[in-house]
């Protein structure tokens, strides 16, 4: 056993043991985890990911350290908001994601569902219920979330304002994509800058939104030269990369911070050979830690990742001069939010216009919005030529996803792009 | 006629332009077709209306955008449909006055695209006159408690007709149904404003989970728990809101509540129908005094409880004195009513008695119902309660593992059932489970448990499921794993099943473990090491059921 697996396993065990006395090992793991991804980064990774794996531990393990730095939020919260405020927005997704680094997930799920909550539930929404609940996590003083895109969200965020006393805006999503909709989640955003300064005694400055949304537009033009490079050049990367990736565009966007970072690896790239292999497009989440996945996208020269929906859900240019409306255009504009139909016709230009040899479509445990379309989605590529693969598993929760199915699927499909690339769907 | 679904739907508009609306209530029979346009791990509602919507032949169906799954259903049906009128209604989950404005504009934006549709007209004069005849209908609500009834309330999510069918049948009078099935609509009508009144009416109904204004709801809720003795908490399989509500009632309030996931179909009652059963026996609270109560004059009589369990059939013959004169386990076989007919024969056999000499006969477990020739029948949740607190009274908890399910029972010193959960829908953790996991082996199942014993190596199952459990032990296999570890693996990956449905009823000391599962001492091993207790078996641990089926069968005859 290496030595960083005995640090894991020790905190592991002490989490199980003495939940309550824990929270100190928790976040003195993940500063211990911060300073090794910058002196000793992960060799098999690019520079550019090595640089934002160390940004994403410095984001967790800054905040969680520092009381009163952050608030709870969903991946969709408006974090350019929280930063105003000097606010840090630590997502309870991302969370449940940090946390099973200790390989603590399946006890938080345990515990969550011990309580009566239900075993059909995102497995995200159930680790970090189990986290709070078994006295591992602190809680913090408030939180936000959106409705989009889970009904999980509403639902946690309020399961704990009932039992921890954690008060939280909720930010109600429009389904519907025009004016009024528009207005009506501007004007709750506007709420949220009231009730933040309340909360941190720190007036709201509108300047610095609109600053934010500057660096925003720019830091998404930046991705999005990112991505069509990635068709060219080979980026050596892992599963969890694109996961960062996501975090990244979610809870530091906005910061001048995350815009360098993607500037970095638009020009880091560059440096890279020329990639020959097979170039997938994933949608939905990452089981970063499954095996046959990593055998195939960790560091393989044949074939490599292109994220998309988690990554860049929105792709249009925010308006600085009305940085509320703009903020709520962004957020009904999601690509998660409407009508599936919608979001199939994206993905699937998306995969046209990239030029990709094929889409996987991971079904994460619990999470009827993506599941429940893939079936869609499936029909749409096929009837562009695309080929597809539905992939059942679990995003963190190893018990739910069996390796060996998974194996056998993906081989078939990357069989199958190998001979052709022709009109298959799985 | 349009089909619909949520309260939240403006069902009087459609009724005021001329249009039929029919509340689809689905009750299928399999998710044949949903399953292959929408993905199985779905709300089973949603499959269900799916199903139901391409079984019959609406015009058109009005959604709303309540829930992930009904979403996705409007897609999939959209997409099906193009030429009927599918149509998704936006609901703000915010009841101020922006949630209502919006709310508003979205009804107008329907009922314009229903007028291009249908070509029918909307007219406020029209609209008031359904909502006064509503209101004219529309009785006080005003429930009056009955003393000599079981009073009960219902919760969580849509409450179907099964629910509402198993209470009537078992006279239980229904104080409140706060699930969108059993609300009365909330009419607004002010003359001088009549489609705003009706919209802000709509919106500001009792709030569902979706919905921001959860806080009127606790309040709501709690004004209504005094008045019963029970709450049904109903889920729906895939469905999720309402399990945090269930979690959080459960810390918060000391009424019995009983957790009941149905999923739409018609194979489900069984498996409700037990629940229910068993929560209402649990409420009727029969002492177990009879020696005070027996009416004198009976000098020597018997009585029989039998169980009749997916993997045996057991019966157990008493006296008067509560004394077992005879009992006897046969295999059930694929007919319950076959094994029924031995396990009587072979019985009376032992007791050398007859059939005549049977003054009452109680039924209990899975094919409770198909023993033609009992009395009465009682489920076996209540009667491993009373078998466990006959034959060993501190009894607090019990763990039934039985061929096809598993239960944990929470027992107060009575030997009244106080709380229960059940896994009947999961082979993992069942004797079934044992089973397969034996023929992998190549071993008999009675091999299992004594095999496990002998294990050196510490192998960890970790697969939920019992079909990805049996592919783990194959490559187990296959990595020329010993047998005998693996045995143990399987044995833990029960135990740890069976830890975390005894820690929903609360891990009270002592404890029995009863049903076929029990004489494996693999399992038996595993879970005590997880509980960190020792576990009661009787001898005969197949025949707690039918004990306390038998001491049910002496209650009816002592009067109780």
């Amino acid at each position: 056993m290496s030595a960083v697996d005995t640090v894991i396993e020790f905190i592991r065990k002490q989490a199980m043991e003495h939940p309550e006395k824990s929270w100190g090992k928790i976040t003195a793991g993940f500063k211990a985890n911060k300073i090794k991804t910058k002196f000793l980064p992960n060799k098999n990774l690019s520079k550019g990911y090595q640089q934002l794996e160390n940004m994403m531990m410095s984001l967790i393990a800054d905040s969680l350290g520092k009381e009163n730095s952050y608030v709870w939020g969903n991946i969709f919260a408006p974090c350019e908001i929280m930063n105003c405020f000097n606010l840090k927005t630590i997502s309870i997704e991302c969370m449940s994601c940090y946390l099973s680094g200790y390989h603590l997930e399946d006890f938080f799920i345990d515990w969550a569902q011990d309580l009566g909550i239900a075993p059909t539930l995102c497995s995200y929404h159930k680790t970090f219920v189990g986290a709070v609940e078994s006295g591992v996590v602190k809680v913090p003083s408030y939180a936000i979330t959106t409705s989009l895109t889970c009904d999980g969200n509403l639902n946690t965020f309020r399961y704990f304002q009932k039992t921890k006393g954690v008060p939280f805006t909720l930010l109600d999503v429009p389904y519907e994509k025009d004016e009024a909709s528009i207005q009506y989640l501007a004007d709750q955003m506007r709420e949220l800058t009231q009730r933040l300064s309340e909360q941190t005694g720190i007036p709201f400055q509108e300047e610095m939104l609109r600053e934010q949304i500057h660096i925003e537009n720019e830091t998404r033009k930046e991705l999005k030269k990112f991505l069509k490079l990635l068709m060219i050049h080979r980026y050596p990367g892992q599963i969890i990369s694109y996961l960062y990736l996501m975090m990244g565009m979610h809870l530091l966007i906005g910061t001048k911070e995350f815009l360098e970072l993607v500037r970095f690896l638009v020009k880091d790239i560059q440096t890279y050979e020329k990639f020959e292999g097979k170039k997938i497009l994933w949608v939905h989440l990452l089981p970063y830690y499954q095996e046959s996945l990593q055998e195939y996208f960790n560091g393989n020269n044949e074939y490599q990742l292109i994220p998309s929906d988690m990554v860049l859900d929105y792709t249009g240019i925010l308006d600085e001069e009305h940085p509320f409306e703009a903020l709520a255009e962004k957020t009904i504009e999601n690509l998660y939010n409407g009508s599936y139909a919608h979001k199939a016709e994206i993905l699937c230009k998306f995969a046209e216009d990239l030029h990709v040899d094929g889409v996987i479509h991971f079904c994460h445990w619990g999470c009827k919005q993506a599941s429940g379309g893939s079936i869609l989605l499936k029909e749409e590529m096929k009837q562009h030529h695309i080929p597809m693969l539905i992939l059942d598993g679990d995003g963190i929760d190893r018990r739910n996803s069996h390796d060996g199915q998974i194996k056998t699927r993906l081989e078939a499909f990357l069989e199958m792009i190998d001979d052709d690339g022709g009109n298959t769907t799985c | 006629m349009l089909g619909y679904i949520c309260k939240y739907t403006p069902v009087e508009i459609f009724e005021s332009m001329g249009e039929t609306m029919k509340k689809i209530e689905p009750e299928v029979a399999s998710f044949q077709q949903a399953d292959t346009k929408m993905h199985p791990n779905i709300c089973s509602f949603a499959k269900g209306v799916l199903e139901d919507v391409l079984d019959h032949d609406y015009d058109g169906i009005i959604l709303t955008t309540c829930c992930d799954s009904i979403r996705r259903l409007y897609d999939v049906l959209k997409d099906e449909f193009p030429d009927k009128f599918i149509y998704i209604l936006d609901v703000p989950r915010i009841i101020n006055d922006a949630g209502v404005r919006l709310y508003e504009k979205r009804i107008i934006e329907m009922m314009e695209d229903y007028r291009d549709f249908s070509g029918k007209e909307f007219s406020e004069d029209a609209l008031e006159k359904v909502l006064k005849k509503i209101k004219e209908e529309q009785e006080p609500n005003n429930i009056t408690p009955q003393k000599d009834k079981i009073k009960i309330g219902i919760l969580g999510a849509r409450a179907n007709q099964n629910i509402h069918k198993i209470l009537r049948d078992h006279h239980v009078q229904v104080l409140f149904d706060d699930t969108c099935t059993g609300l009365e609509r909330k009419i607004l009508l002010n003359k001088e404003q009549v489609f705003h009144s009706y919209c802000t009416g709509l919106l500001s109904q009792f709030p569902c989970m979706r919905m921001q204004q959860a806080s009127n709801r606790d309040r709501l809720l709690s004004e209504q728990f005094s008045s019963v003795d029970g709450i049904i908490y109903h889920t729906v399989q895939f469905c999720d809101n309402y399990s945090y509500e269930y979690a959080w009632l459960k810390q918060q309030i000391k009424k019995p509540l009983l957790l009941l996931e149905t999923d739409y179909t018609k194979q489900s009652y069984g498996q409700i129908l037990t629940r229910m059963e068993a929560f209402l026996e649990s409420l009727k609270k029969t002492p177990e005094k009879m020696t005070e109560k027996r009416k004198a004059g009976i000098k020597s009589m018997y009585v029989m409880g039998v169980d009749s369990g997916s993997t045996s059939t057991n019966a157990v013959i008493m006296d008067q004195d509560r004394k077992i004169k005879a009992f006897s386990v046969v295999r059930t076989g694929a007919k319950s009513g076959e094994s029924a007919q031995k396990i009587l024969e072979e019985v009376l056999k032992k007791a050398g008695i007859t059939k005549s000499d049977l003054s009452w006969i109680v039924s209990t477990g899975y094919g409770r119902v198909s023993i033609p020739y009992a009395d009465e029948d009682v489920t076996e949740i209540s009667c491993h309660g009373r078998g466990a607190h006959y034959f060993q009274p501190s009894i607090r908890t019990i763990l039934d593992i039985g061929g096809q399910d598993s239960k944990a029972i929470a027992l107060n010193d009575q030997g009244e059932v106080t709380d229960f959960v059940m896994n009947d829908k999961c082979a993992a953790g069942t004797g079934r489970f044992l089973e397969m996991i034996a023929r992998s082996l190549e071993i008999s199942i009675d091999e299992l448990g004594p095999i496990a014993l002998k294990s050196t190596e510490k192998i960890e199952i970790t697969s939920m499921c019992s079909v990805f459990a049996e592919s783990e032990v194959i490559s187990l296999i296959a990595q020329n794993k010993e047998k005998a570890d693996i045995a143990n693996g399987i044995c833990h990956s029960i135990a740890n099943k069976s830890y975390s449905l005894l820690k929903r009823v609360g891990l009270r000391e002592e404890f029995m473990m009863t049903g076929g599962v029990a004489k494996n001492p693999g399992v038996v091993r595993a879970v005590e090491e997880k509980i960190k207790s020792k576990l009661h078996i009787c001898p005969e641990p197949e025949i707690v059921g039918a004990t306390g089926a038998a001491l049910y069968a002496l209650d009816h005859m002592m009067g109780n």
